[in-house]
């Protein structure tokens, strides 16, 4: 009896949280199909009539939301597969290749996990504009991938070094090198830790703000968080064609989110063991 | 265990393979990471508006100007404001949610959980939009319930007011990052022993006692994990901030990021922000070396 009792209050208790806690994502994704009178009017009760005039402006005309598209996929995408490709080749020698130096050189590259990118952006634009590299994609590329490097090599590396001698004697014998070994076994072994180094990149340059803010200058070049703020300031009281480009702009993130649950999950609790 | 090799130390083979292997990593974390570090050191020692040539060297002055200025003040307040919130507010808060929603106790806890985790994922500036609207003085929430409530209630506009407005930046945060560190959690709960916490039923222990004698002692690794995180995070938010009000009104939700922007970028004194930059990094290299120092190890080490 008291079991159950405590079940309806846990339950109760949960359902009440939640609903606070969605209120401000319901409030946008009803709003985008609002008049914009309707939406000030009455901000939080259902569209009545449902409109996509909203949805129209920001996906036919009236916004680059397209472009804002294509550069924040052209940059996550290079991001993504410009770590992947170093933190992969410097995991492997780290923890396959007995060098001196090779403690020092590992906590070199870790240390870099105690500072995020926004701590060092204002020097980092200034390098940048030392590389004439201000105003470019390949510039938030470069940058971005460059603060993805220690955590991508940190996990790497522990899931390189519990890969057992024995294969790596099985390529010797064949013939094979380390690069081989590293190609025929140690990518194919990878799937997992290389979804979850994905999944954190990801995250983080698709929602990056401030090194993007500082490096692109110009509309034609901006990502999908340039974007929205650069909309919100052009449509300042069209508060439904912002909802409508905030619902848009959140629906990739969300699905992966739908889809990729488990990978997610367990990408962000293994990227939060650090430290 | 010693870990086996296909290639024989010391030889030319090998450094060649190591500089491939190793190469483009270092380069791009050099170039990118480390330099850029360095040279701040080195700019924060002039007065240099980021054109031309170094010349007006000013030694520490500049470090001297930040700690006498009101502005950095209020900036390092706040940011010490949102980590106290983070760990005395979030993070019990999602502690409670993963007892809560962490143990499949009924149908529905997975999709509840989601729900409590999407701010996450959100980007932070468009979480600053959506509360933007949210605290909108005309039609938002605070204008709502205060004419619902109060027989006289007028606008109420928190983003708008200096008393107010950090106040509500706050809710915005634990709203966004409660579902973070709830996942730690859930992740952490699954490795309490479940032998243990019967055990300590049989022997009769309350609820009460099991949560604090079986559960957060098996749990001292998320709970590290998640006040380090919480805490770096606390020192380096921008986003959310920038997006509810720049840093204003009249600096009153400064925080050390936004401080470095609007004293950096915005004014061009590229040395009086190359300083503020490298205080920052002090704070988080100090805080971590204490960290690893005293909790890490303990927590590695000590009797768990």
């Amino acid at each position: 009896m008291e079991k159950t009792r405590n079940n309806i209050l846990r339950i109760t208790l949960s359902i009440l949280g939640a609903l606070v806690f969605f209120f401000p994502i319901y409030t946008v994704a009803i709003g985008g199909f609002k008049t914009n009178g309707q939406l000030l009017a009455d901000p939080f009760g259902l569209p009545n009539p449902f409109t996509s005039e909203a949805y129209r402006v920001v996906l036919l005309s009236g916004s680059q939301f397209w472009g804002f598209l294509f550069n924040s996929v052209v940059i996550s995408g290079f991001t993504i597969l410009l770590t992947l490709a170093a933190s992969m080749l410097a995991a492997t020698g780290l923890s396959r290749i007995e060098f001196k130096g090779r403690g020092f050189l590992f906590n070199f590259f870790i240390m870099g996990m105690l500072f995020p990118i926004t701590v060092a952006v204002l020097p980092l634009y200034l390098q940048l504009r030392g590389f004439g590299l201000i105003g470019t994609r390949l510039g938030v590329i470069l940058s971005q991938a460059a603060f993805s490097l220690p955590l991508a090599i940190f996990i790497f590396t522990g899931f390189f070094r519990e890969v057992p001698k024995d294969l790596q004697d099985a390529v010797s014998i064949d013939g094979g090198g380390l690069l081989t070994f590293a190609w025929r076994v140690l990518l194919p072994l990878s799937t997992p830790v290389i979804s979850t180094v994905t999944i954190i990149t990801l995250i983080q340059s698709w929602n990056q703000f401030l090194l993007p803010l500082l490096v692109l200058d110009d509309a034609s070049t901006f990502t999908i968080p340039l974007g929205v703020m650069q909309f919100q300031g052009q449509y300042t009281t069209g508060w439904n064609r912002i909802m409508a480009f905030i619902s848009i702009a959140l629906l990739p993130m969300a699905m992966l989110y739908i889809f990729l649950q488990k990978y997610v999950v367990a990408g962000l609790t293994a990227g939060a063991v650090k430290g | 265990m010693k870990t086996n090799t296909l290639t024989k130390p010391g030889t030319y083979k090998t450094l060649a393979l190591l500089l491939l292997l190793i190469g483009p990593a270092f380069l791009l974390f050099l170039l990118f990471v480390v330099m850029p570090v360095v040279q701040a050191g080195y700019y924060s020692l002039f007065n240099w508006n980021g054109i031309g040539p170094l010349t007006k060297f000013r030694g520490l002055q500049n470090f001297g100007l930040i700690f006498q200025d009101q502005v950095f003040h209020t900036a390092l307040i706040n940011n010490l404001k949102i980590v106290a919130i983070s760990l005395f507010i979030q993070l019990p808060m999602a502690f409670g949610l993963a007892l809560l929603l962490g143990r499949n106790k009924f149908r529905g806890e997975a999709f509840l959980r989601s729900i409590f985790f999407f701010p996450y994922i959100l980007a932070e500036i468009v979480t600053g939009i959506i509360w933007r609207f949210i605290y909108h003085p005309q039609f938002g929430v605070p204008t709502i319930l205060s004419k619902l409530f109060t027989e006289n209630g007028g606008e109420i506009g928190l983003l708008g007011d200096p008393s107010l407005a950090f106040g509500a930046i706050l809710v915005v945060i634990v709203w966004k990052y409660l579902g973070f560190h709830m996942i730690i959690y859930i992740a952490g709960l699954q490795s309490v022993p479940k032998e243990l916490e019967d055990a300590a039923v049989v022997d009769g222990a309350n609820k009460i006692q099991v949560i604090r004698h079986v559960i957060i002692p098996s749990m001292k690794s998320s709970f590290i994990i998640s006040i380090f995180l919480s805490i770096i995070g606390s020192f380096n938010i921008f986003d959310v901030v920038w997006a509810l009000g720049q840093g204003g009104p009249v600096h009153s939700t400064e925080t050390l990021v936004t401080y470095l922007y609007n004293f950096g970028f915005r004014r061009f004194s590229f040395g009086y922000g190359s300083a503020v930059a490298v205080t920052l990094f002090g704070i988080c290299f100090v805080f971590n070396l204490f960290y690893q120092r005293f909790i890490v190890s303990e927590g590695r080490h000590g009797k768990n």
